[in-house]
């Protein structure tokens, strides 16, 4: 039987699915599934004052950082290697300063503001549980750190049946076979792995007459400019996936499939799915 | 002749008396013979180092000798290990997917 739980967690609407036998106890990895979203969302998020993340970027050092924190700004710096920092996890201050400085929920859609200079590639220094900070360096984990909770909570839920976990744009799958929709015209059927979108059809808004979005350039701190509307792209995992989109977003020509929709609006396979 | 002679032998002779007292008591043939304590003790003490540092080495060697065996095994236990997980690793762990025209059970959009 498909199980389902639908809530909201990281700014954004959370799907499980959940191929289990109904029954009195068929609710509690679903539940569990929702209360690591939670847990996750309280060591990553910027926007909570007492989350292990503000607390990283306000005292600018850690010396006993929680081991999900650790390991996430572990995977971002080594995604700024691999990417030759098209992903950058200290981008933070750009975003900021492009005015997504609160929850997309509260954020103004429309207004005026003095758009702030801002700078990227700051210094991080991880070893083992101590994180430092470069003076000034500030993180934003908010793509990285969702994909890596969708991982985390897809390998939970696969302790009680083929899954599906989707929370916005991030989403993988456990066993079974998935047919997901990418675009009105495309669907892919999902075996193993994961899926992330990165695009600006979502989060954006206006600042002084000038639409804004979410994706910055590290190389100009400002949101970046691209031909495509959306990158699709699929991985192993959906934190490498959410790297990888991102990037693609940004011009490389990452090798792996995926569905580009152009601003013209046509929709391109690449990859090996065409 | 002969008083020229006499004079300047007996000016050798003279150097030569003067240079033999000379290294006789260059050589301070009443000095002690005994050896100075302060040296003995420099002696003893640098002997006790080198037998000290024989010690060390043999045991250093010991004990060097018991972890390379035992790394030697480790290796071992290690490279069966690997051998036997890439034996049971499923053949691939990339992503498996293809387009298909079944209706999408769940939609993603853009994070």
């Amino acid at each position: 039987m498909m199980l389902e739980r639908h809530f909201k967690a990281m700014g954004t609407e959370v799907e499980l699915l959940l191929d289990a036998p109904s029954g009195d106890a068929a609710d509690v990895p679903l539940a569990r599934a929702e209360a690591e979203f939670e847990r996750l969302e309280q060591t990553m998020s910027r926007f909570r004052f007492d989350s292990e993340l503000s607390r990283l970027n306000r005292e600018g050092r850690l010396d006993s950082a929680s081991p999900d924190l650790a390991r996430v700004v572990e995977l971002a710096l080594a995604a700024r290697d691999a990417t030759g920092g098209l992903f950058d996890p200290t981008v933070h201050d750009a975003v900021v300063a492009a005015g997504y400085d609160r929850t997309f929920d509260d954020l103004v859609a429309d207004g005026s503001a003095r758009l702030l200079p801002a700078t990227c590639g700051g210094a991080v220094d991880v070893e083992g549980f101590r994180i430092e900070l470069g003076a000034g360096t500030r993180l934003d984990l908010g793509g990285i750190g969702k994909g890596y909770a969708v991982d985390r909570v897809a390998e939970l839920l696969a302790l009680s049946g083929p899954c599906l976990v989707n929370a916005g744009g991030d989403l993988a799958v456990r066993g079974g076979s998935w047919p997901v929709g990418i675009t009105d015209e495309v669907t892919l059927e999902l075996e193993r792995g994961a899926i992330a979108t990165s695009g600006i059809d979502r989060r954006r808004w206006h600042r002084n007459g000038r639409q804004l979005h979410h994706l910055i350039d590290p190389f100009t701190a400002r949101p970046a400019e691209s031909p495509f509307v959306r990158v699709t792209v699929v991985a192993d995992t959906a934190a490498e996936a959410e790297v990888l989109a991102k990037a693609a977003f940004l011009g490389a020509d990452v090798d792996v499939p995926r569905v580009l929709v152009l601003a013209d609006g046509r929709t391109v396979l690449a990859g090996g799915l065409a | 002749m002969t008083d020229r002679f006499t004079r300047l032998s007996t000016l050798v002779i003279a150097v030569l008396v003067f240079v033999v007292a000379w290294a006789a008591v260059a050589a301070k043939p009443w000095a002690s013979a005994k050896p100075d304590p302060r040296l003995a003790a420099l002696t003893q003490r640098e002997q006790l180092l080198r037998a000290d540092a024989r010690r060390v080495r043999q045991i250093v060697a010991k004990r060097s000798a018991t972890y390379q065996s035992a790394l030697a095994q480790r290796k071992s236990q290690l490279a069966a290990a690997n051998t036997r997980l890439l034996a049971s690793a499923p053949p691939s762990a990339a992503p498996a997917v293809r387009v298909v025209n079944l209706p999408p059970l769940t939609i993603t959009r853009t994070s």
